[in-house]
């Protein structure tokens, strides 16, 4: 039923992401931040989730570390993590085991991620004992060598506090964190902002060789198409809670089919050409509560929009490794009778009764 | 209205427009009922300090016959030891409570923003002297001082000790206002200001001042209770020469005559104790509105 | 280590100056109090036939300056004589030094409110941070009424609160001194249980009305707390509940320290009422009576060494900080 083109790979995804549904409660009744999410992601790939602020991306990778912040609730779905399984259920010790353990998350750098009232090595220490790790020493050793492969002087860096490293620096020690434990996944938060275009250069570099060198399945999640260009195998683009596009990069560059994503890789600045060619969005995006609860969330800025998209939310449909979720895009309204669409839904019915 | 829970949302909140106010007021007033308690209470204790001395006859009449009473239908609260009724000590004793510690917030609000804001403002040598003479102001006990300065001062006149109040107690203010002037400095403010050639007065005044202002509102109504305790305190005490009734002067005459001892002289020794303990949960209250008013953040969660 | 010193010294530095201007301060009041009581000393002697020279020569072993020079040389001679520990002779205990006097009173004091201050930061902080982690729960709310309502209530009121229940009406607790007066000094058991018991209510008293400060306070900084970064990525790595705690108590622990110097001064400060409530002898009880005794040397000595209570405290707090807080330890 559920027919996906990349069905091959998917047999040894390291995340396997079905139907998710994330909603939070506002004073308006619970609304969907994320709606009816199908992702995988393989080892040795590295996946941009790309969108603007408030387009889910962040409660997306959240999630996958079942980490919602509250008001917000897993409303239906599933997400399969490697050998753990179905994770959204999970609490207490394999929690914190997927949380470190299986999946490693990257702050952004303009985000204290450490405590400031500890020294990086005694930091890691904690991470060791809250993991049972039981060779603290080859844990601390194995964390030098990963700050000295990322260009830090690791011993130096154990000795620090979080006050005495750079933007830069920070985020190489969030990367050790997130790693040292042999974590599958890497997840990185918006890994360039905050960060001078030279620092940005050298995170980017370190995320690629380490990416390759330990075959992580690497997502990273961002505003910035150019970030995305630069580093991701594939692209997942997010608007409004939904995936409206999803493809291997080079053809979603070269070919983008939803008019949102056209709309993105217009907006970047460009070094050489005409600056006027680059062009913002016109408009605002959704928030929560502004979101349009019937049809498709990006109608009212979409230039192609016809009237079904008043009603009907377009379902993603698949075209070898890309899929598309448009009425408009190759002329040919999809069939709304797509299910699935419709069964994570009913899931999450089950679910929260 | 609606509110959004997107987390980047919501963290940054909404600022309640100043046009607003009233109606910001209102809405928060009537969320929580005690709220509103919390002003009758302050208003209740306002109109006692205008009108209280009007309600009795100038020299409260006495009665030998009949101290140390409980409370009964003639005397609410009962009589003290030479047989005054207590709720007439309480009511007129009201005016120079408040009329003091209004005169001390006024002096601590003129002493501790200035200080502040030149403080936040200027910065460099300015401001680290001013706060040296700050952290000289809040390190040298209080009560202490106080009492030592009741050697060479009459506090008799609620101005003179609010003056006193005033002047040992603006230091907690003046830190307050400081910090609150470089928070907002960092973002941008008096940059921004600048850059428009605006003159320091204006900045200082038009754009600073109401930006603390809130904030000064807010600690000024805790300093004014420690301003009555400071002042019932030293009553209390015996140190200040009794001019005026007032409930400083109710707890010292009480201890002195033994109403510890006495059973049926409890609500003499209570009255004043209740009243200090009423004023201070008026003004909670009435602080918790302000709180949410000024706040909006908390309004989540 | 050699900025740490370099910092304490600096404080060191900054109390001596204060303390001189307090001197300074209390030399002053005591100037410009109205008759001159120097003068009026001086001149009660000269009365009780008294030879001039002797006159002169006793009051300024008295007040430590000789009355009839310029103020000036007044002040010199006073301040020369702090300096080499010479604070005067009491008039109210004749033939007594004011120093003798204050420091056999000052450890009552200084014992008595570092225990409150203590007890209550304590107790306060810990259960600050339950108030704030079950802050949507009964408990929680409990805490934090019970908070609001002994922070609003005055340090006299509640002392007055306890001697009334506890001393005269339960009469379960002593009342006044610091021991009974029929136990020789001495570290023996009676004794210390008197000294006990007797310091029981005064002890309450510093600590009740502290109390709820450092639990709203705490209460409000863990939850400041709990919202940032570095709590949410510590979860997100899978750290035990219990680390994470760690974290955000230390962190939330910091801001209390400023408050801490302000607390210091204030509890001192509250000694007046408190001792002067309980009828215990130490240094408030002593101003007080000095006071109303017109005893102008003891007031201002024990003026000072209050004063010099509040400042060896405060840089003891500091000190505390400096070693928790990294960021002003590895800096200046």
């Amino acid at each position: 039923m559920v027919l996906l083109d990349h069905a091959a790979v998917s047999q040894d995804a390291a995340v396997r992401v079905r139907g998710l549904s994330v909603v939070y409660r506002t004073d308006v009744g619970e609304r969907a931040a994320v709606r009816s999410v199908d992702l995988d992601l393989s080892p040795g790939q590295i996946t941009g989730i790309v969108g603007e602020s408030g387009s889910g991306k962040s409660t997306l990778a959240l999630a996958l570390l079942n980490a919602v912040p509250k008001p917000g609730r897993i409303a239906a779905g599933s997400i399969e993590v490697g050998d753990l399984g179905e994770i959204t259920g999970l609490s207490g010790r394999r929690l914190r085991h997927l949380r470190g353990g299986e999946i490693g998350y990257v702050f952004q750098a303009s985000q204290n991620s450490l405590n400031p009232l500890k020294t990086i090595g005694k930091q890691l220490l904690d991470l060791g004992r809250s993991h049972g790790v039981d060779d603290l020493r080859g844990m601390v050793r194995d964390a030098g060598e990963l700050a000295g492969r990322m260009g830090l002087d690791g011993k130096r860096v154990l000795d620090s506090y979080q006050h005495e490293l750079s933007g830069g620096m920070r985020q190489r020690v969030g990367i050790m964190f997130a790693l040292v434990l042999n974590a599958r996944v890497l997840v990185l938060d918006e890994p360039t902002t905050a960060l001078d275009m030279l620092s940005q250069v050298a995170v980017l570099d370190i995320v690629r060789e380490i990416h390759r060198e330990r075959g992580l399945a690497t997502v990273i999640i961002t505003h910035d198409m150019g970030v995305v260009a630069e580093m991701a195998d594939r692209i997942a683009v997010m608007y409004g809670g939904r995936l409206v596009e999803v493809g291997p990069a080079v053809e979603v560059l070269r070919d983008p089919r939803h008019p949102y994503t056209r709309a993105l890789i217009r907006a970047i600045p460009r070094l050489v050409g005409d600056p006027e060619a680059a062009s913002a969005l016109p408009g605002r995006p959704p928030d929560l509560v502004t979101l349009p609860q019937q049809g498709c969330v990006f109608r009212e800025r979409c230039p192609l929009a016809l009237p079904i998209c008043a009603t009907l939310d377009p379902a993603m449909t698949h075209d070898g490794m890309r899929g598309v979720a448009c009425h408009a895009a190759d002329g040919t309204p999809s069939s709304s009778e797509d299910e699935d669409r419709n069964e994570p839904i009913q899931a999450g019915g089950e679910k929260t009764s | 209205m609606s509110t959004t829970v997107d987390p980047v949302v919501a963290a940054v909140g909404r600022r309640t427009p100043k046009h607003h106010f009233w109606h910001g007021l209102r809405v928060v007033m009537l969320r929580r009922p005690s709220r509103i308690v919390g002003a009758g209470i302050c208003a209740l204790f306002a109109f006692l300090a205008v009108f209280g001395p009007h309600l009795y006859p100038a020299n409260l009449p006495i009665d030998p016959t009949a101290i140390f009473q409980g409370p009964s239908s003639q005397h609410w609260l009962g009589t003290d030891f030479e047989g005054t009724d207590v709720l007439a000590l309480l009511v007129t004793g009201t005016r120079y409570v408040l009329e003091a510690a209004a005169f001390a917030s006024l002096f601590t609000v003129v002493i501790g923003t200035t200080v502040g804001l030149v403080a936040g403002y200027q910065r460099g040598l300015s401001d680290s002297s001013l706060m040296k003479v700050t952290d000289f102001v809040l390190t040298v006990p209080g009560f202490p001082l106080l009492i030592v300065l009741s050697t060479v001062w009459d506090f008799g006149a609620p101005a003179s000790m609010g003056l006193v109040l005033g002047i040992t107690g603006w230091g907690g203010l003046a830190r307050a206002v400081r910090s609150q002037t470089l928070s907002l400095r960092e973002r941008g403010f008096i940059e921004a200001a600048r850059g428009l050639d605006l003159p320091a007065a204006h900045i200082v005044f038009r754009e600073l001042l109401p930006n603390v202002a809130p904030y000064i509102a807010m600690s000024l109504l805790l300093t004014f209770t420690g301003f009555v305790y400071a002042e019932v305190g030293l009553f209390f005490l015996g140190v200040v020469p009794f001019t005026v009734n007032n409930w400083g002067v109710m707890l010292n005459l009480a201890v002195q005559n033994g109403a510890l001892s006495a059973t049926s002289a409890l609500s003499y020794l209570l009255a004043p104790l209740v009243a200090i303990l009423l004023l201070t949960l008026g003004v909670v209250l009435v602080l918790d509105a302000f709180d949410e008013l000024f706040n909006p953040r908390l309004r989540e969660g | 280590m050699r900025r740490l010193a370099l910092r304490l010294g600096r404080r060191l530095l900054g109390g001596l100056v204060m303390i001189w201007l307090v001197s300074t301060f209390t030399f002053f009041i005591v100037h410009a109090l109205p008759g001159d009581p120097v003068q009026v000393q001086y001149e009660t002697l000269l009365a009780r036939g008294v030879p001039p020279d002797q006159a002169q020569h006793q009051v300024s072993v008295m007040y430590g300056f000789v009355p009839h020079t310029s103020v000036w040389h007044q002040y010199g001679d006073y301040i020369f004589g702090l300096v080499h520990g010479d604070l005067g002779q009491s008039i109210s205990y004749t033939g007594v030094g004011v120093g003798h006097i204050v420091l056999a009173a000052a450890p009552w004091t200084v014992v008595l409110v570092l225990t409150g201050i203590m007890a209550s930061f304590l107790v306060g902080v810990s259960l600050g941070v339950l108030a704030a982690v079950r802050r949507s729960s009964r408990i929680g709310d409990l805490l934090s009424v019970s908070g609001s309502l002994l922070h609003g209530i005055p340090q006299f009121v509640l002392a007055l609160l306890l001697l009334y229940i506890f001393s005269t009406q339960l009469a379960i607790m002593p009342y006044g001194a610091p021991y009974d007066a029929s136990y020789s000094p001495g570290l023996n058991w009676p004794f210390m249980q008197s000294v006990i018991s007797h310091a029981i209510l005064p002890v309450a008293a510093y600590a009740l009305s502290s109390y709820g400060g450092w639990l709203l306070t705490m209460k409000s900084s863990v939850i400041s707390v709990l919202g940032d970064d570095f709590i949410l990525a510590a979860e997100l790595r899978g750290l035990r509940g219990i680390t994470v705690m760690r974290y955000v108590a230390r962190n939330a622990i910091l801001p209390l320290f400023t408050i801490l110097a302000l607390s210091i001064g204030f509890m001192f400060g509250g000694s007046v009422f408190i001792e002067s409530i309980f009828d215990y002898q130490g240094l408030g009880q002593m101003l007080l009576s000095s006071i109303s005794a017109r005893d102008y040397p003891l007031m201002a000595g024990a003026f000072l060494l209050i004063t010099a209570a509040v400042i060896v405290a405060n840089i003891l707090a500091e000190l505390v900080y400096t070693v928790i807080d990294p960021r002003v330890r590895r800096q200046a």
